[in-house]
């Protein structure tokens, strides 16, 4: 009897058990939120119909299913109802309306949730679908870095509308990671750091003691890091640069160059400012800063070398970025003599640039130190297979868990804050780290974990992958083509998908733009065009041949073949009407940001003297969309009409007034 | 005439069921004889054989065990795919989306190791109480090789959710299996379908987790149920236990 009453209440209590689970599953939590929804929609519908819409909605998980996308399923919307939906905008969360962004709302079928969110897109309940545990495998990324999941689709190195990605990823190139780490779609890279060669007729060993302690605090412009060598280390690679050969023709140029007479001071400070150093360059933190600081040159480097360096930096240094300006033998003299007399460090101790005698012992250190401390991986010598640092291949994915913490036990346990402590202090995980320390500040940081969350251990499928468009970069051979590396026209200026970023103006489809004339003229002596612009083209002292040279290559090859010669061609001859283009320029308003004769804002190039300047083809496709060639132009695009356009175009070529001839030296940038 | 006695006069109630059901000792032994899943066990039992202490029920909660199993593992099957980018999502799925799917597979876990649990302890008490020996000493053969194929089953399902800790958990079972003299690598080889865990070796995995081993399994506890009334009921503690103080 016994035996049945336990029989009894033991079935009992099995039935109990097993009756949990059905109802801890009719309890889940996204069937209230929908209830909840249902609720609000009802409270915020405007018709009938909507209200209507509301109240019959079922309570389901919503999926959406991206067969192209490794058949990736994103359940998000079970419990973000509203995403696309506009009557839930500034709805409580879950159910608010997306943010308009460049794929939203209209995409959101297209690419689901988690492929730019991170995250679980299968689980259905918060903690599994956000990855809040540190054991997650995909957790969602957190706001700062959002914009890592535009980088997973997208290649380019600048992607529209994600500035932290592309801060990032320009940030991560300058820096010169992938000259040891190595990366998708970095295979190629090469460091531009200088050849270390030259450096015992350069500098003393005071100077580069200093250096190597800490490059930023010597010149804030550097791209070197911070080693952390101890004074051991430093002692050994001093010797062992010191201990180098100094190739037999530069070493020959340095001598003779140091033998010179000194040159004249102040003329070399109305050259320096005339020339646009600081285009590039520094003086006391004036400038652009992509280039060495100048304000202490005279303390980093021997007369001798600056004066070789100047006039044939390409051969000190083939990759630099720096052109070799057409400075005659005395001009160069006379700017260094300048450096000499003013940018010096006058803390400086008198042996700053004194040499040191090569011990052999120390250079032998010094020498395996260069190798094993990876400094070779950007001063020459680094090959492929010989990046030493991680691979960074699906840096972006990988799991907490999985993830070398080291003595940082202060850290939370997640990808984001691991990557930022690795690149804050490197060598704070271990002892005997290689990795430099960068002086990363907090918006580079977030810039850089961002471009490195980026990085996917698998590429998304080929439907999804957007690839920048390569542009063709043509740079001729032959005698333009020396002309151009010479004066390395590509350090500032765009050629289709190469260059630098410094100059506003591309070069892709410079012969549509300018007239031939006016280019020869302007090479030989360029002046600001974008006045607010600090950056302006340097004064190259480019001679009138190789100018005209280059014009006739630019007008030959630089051309957009949907440019029309004469936009008026074929067209009726009121479109030629000027005093109803003067009316257009006044209604839409050119003035607020275009001078013209002496009325007008300075943010857009002065207009006065656009009959010399611009081919008329080439301004009436950009009054009709001012973005055509550069996503990035400010001119708002007014959508006018074919006539408009004609008319403003016939209106801005009456006006040929001759430019007023540009003062040499005196830009607002003068220094000193 | 009842209701009841109209059913049981009916030729299709007669075809199925033929023993009357007044509680004679023949019907008791027509149900027992006319019944395939039934007969395996005996028509009559000895009432001590019943108490707790004699068996602990151990065989019985084995038997429990193995039917949960199977009930669940062919729920389990509906929702599951043994390839390599479907299984670990397929595991994703129970969780989410499949009603009770949790719970599913838990009450197919647990019970699995309740399974292995109380067939070793199944094996302890038999050993104690002396039940190897004549005449049942067949039947205890037959109890090892069942205890074999409970652990191959644990092992093969092991593998089947296609997470980091099947894989490793496979790759070092398939590497200890390396090392067995002479046919190692052969036997790894034959068990995973390959030199490394892949999708060969989790098709493999699986047939044997759900057909070769569950069948192999089934038939097994057949003859050791019949072997245990042919051999003369189950055995508890031994007599003499009894008589020495």
């Amino acid at each position: 009897m016994t035996l049945r009453r336990l029989f009894a209440f033991s079935s009992l209590v099995f039935l109990i058990v097993l009756a949990f689970s059905p109802v801890k599953n009719a309890l889940r939590p996204y069937r209230a939120l929908q209830r909840q929804f249902r609720l609000l929609g009802i409270s915020r519908a405007t018709s009938a119909k909507a209200r209507e819409m509301y109240s019959s909605r079922p309570i389901a998980i919503e999926q959406i299913w991206l067969p192209e996308l490794n058949d990736h399923v994103d359940r998000c919307t079970t419990c973000h109802l509203g995403v696309a939906d506009a009557a839930m905008t500034g709805a409580p969360q879950p159910f608010r309306t997306h943010p308009p962004t460049f794929h939203t709302p209209q995409d959101i079928q297209r690419f689901g949730c988690t492929a730019c969110h991170g995250g679980e897109g299968l689980a259905t309940d918060q903690a599994d679908a956000h990855g809040t545990s540190p054991d997650a495998t995909t957790p969602i990324f957190p706001t700062d870095f959002v914009e890592a999941g535009c980088g997973r689709c997208h290649d380019a190195d600048a992607v529209r509308d994600a500035p932290t990605l592309s801060s990032g990823r320009a940030l991560m190139a300058k820096s010169n990671c992938f000259a040891c780490h190595k990366a998708r779609g970095h295979e190629d890279f090469r460091a531009d750091a200088p050849p270390l060669d030259t450096l015992p007729m350069k500098t003393g060993a005071e100077w580069l003691r200093r250096w190597l302690t800490d490059p930023k605090a010597v010149d804030a412009n550097a791209t070197m890091p911070n080693f952390q060598l101890t004074g051991d280390d430093i002692k050994a690679l001093s010797h062992y640069l010191f201990g180098r050969t100094v190739p037999p023709q530069l070493q020959h140029a340095i001598d003779l160059a140091g033998a010179e007479p000194p040159g004249d001071s102040a003329r070399g400070k109305t050259l320096f400012a005339e020339s646009r150093c600081i285009s590039c360059h520094t003086v006391d933190g004036k400038g652009n800063g992509s280039a060495p600081e100048l304000g202490k040159i005279a303390s980093r480097a021997s007369r001798g070398w600056l004066v070789a360096f100047v006039r044939d930096p390409h051969a000190f240094y083939p990759q630099t970025r720096m052109p070799r300006y057409s400075f005659t033998d005395a001009d160069v003299r006379d700017i260094v003599a300048w450096f000499e007399d003013e940018l010096r460090d006058f803390d400086a101790p008198a042996n700053i640039l004194v040499p040191l005698r090569v011990n052999q012992t120390f250079a032998e250190k010094g020498e395996k130190l260069f190798k094993s401390a990876g400094c070779f991986a950007c001063h020459g010598g680094m090959k492929e297979g010989e990046r030493f640092g991680p691979d960074l291949y699906g840096i972006g994915e990988k799991k907490a868990t999985s993830l070398d913490f080291g003595k940082r036990t202060d850290l939370k346990r997640t990808l984001p804050a691991w990557l930022e402590a690795k690149i804050s202090t490197p060598r704070s995980f271990a002892t005997g780290l290689k990795m430099p320390t960068f002086a990363f500040d907090a918006a580079q940081k977030r810039a850089i974990v961002t471009a490195l969350l980026a990085i996917p251990s698998t590429p998304v499928p080929d439907a999804y992958h957007s690839a920048p468009p390569q542009q063709a970069a043509i740079v001729p051979a032959g005698a333009v083509g020396e002309i151009m590396s010479r004066y390395r026209c590509l350090s500032c200026h765009q050629i289709g998908s190469r260059g630098g970023d410094i100059s506003t103006a591309p070069l892709t489809f410079e012969g549509s733009k300018v007239n031939r004339d006016w280019l020869v003229r302007y090479l030989a002596v360029p002046y600001s065009i974008r006045p607010i612009i600090a950056e302006r083209m340097p004064v190259l002292k480019v001679s009138k041949e190789e100018a005209a040279l280059l014009a006739d290559a630019i007008a030959m090859i630089y051309v957009d073949p949907s440019t029309p010669d004469d936009p008026f061609a074929g067209r009726p001859a009121s479109d030629r009407d000027t005093a109803e283009g003067e009316r257009l320029y006044t209604t839409f308003g050119c003035r607020s940001c275009h001078i013209i004769g002496k009325n007008g804002g300075y943010y857009g190039p002065p207009l006065t003297e656009t009959h010399a300047r611009l081919k008329p083809g080439w301004v009436f496709r950009f009054l009709q969309n001012p973005q055509r060639w550069r996503a990035d132009v400010r001119c708002p695009n007014y959508g006018m009409t074919d006539t408009d356009a004609l008319r403003l175009t016939a209106y801005l070529e009456t006006l040929a007034e001759a430019p007023a001839p540009p003062v040499p030296g005196a830009g607002k940038e003068a220094v000193k | 005439m009842t209701v009841g006695e109209w059913v049981r006069n009916t030729s299709v109630y007669r075809s199925v069921i033929r023993h009357g059901i007044a509680p004679t000792n023949r019907n008791r032994s027509l149900i027992i004889f006319e019944n395939l899943f039934l007969h395996v066990h005996p028509v009559k039992v000895r009432e001590k054989t019943l108490r707790f202490t004699h068996t602990f029920w151990l065989g019985g909660i084995t038997l429990a065990t193995t039917i949960i199993l199977v009930a669940t593992g062919i729920l389990l099957m509906f929702y599951y795919h043994p390839s390599v980018p479907q299984a670990y999502r397929d595991m994703k799925e129970l969780q989410y989306v499949v009603d009770n799917g949790v719970f599913l597979r838990n009450l197919h876990r647990w019970a699995a190791h309740l399974m292995v649990f109380s067939a070793f302890l199944h094996m302890l008490r038999v050993f104690y109480h002396r039940a190897y020996r004549p005449p049942r000493q067949f039947n205890w053969v037959v109890g090892v090789v069942l205890l074999l194929l409970t652990l191959l089953l644990s092992y093969t399902g092991y593998l089947l959710p296609w997470d980091q800790l099947a894989f490793w958990g496979v790759s070092v079972g398939t590497n200890m299996a390396k090392q067995a003299p002479l046919v190692g690598e052969r036997v790894r080889f034959f068990l995973l379908g390959g030199n490394i865990v892949s999708e060969n070796a989790l098709l493999r995995f699986y047939v044997l987790h759900c057909v070769v081993l569950p069948v192999a399994l089934l038939l097994l506890i057949s003859v050791h149920i019949w072997r245990v009334r042919k051999d003369g009921g189950v055995q508890g503690p031994p007599d003499d236990e009894r008589r020495t103080p």
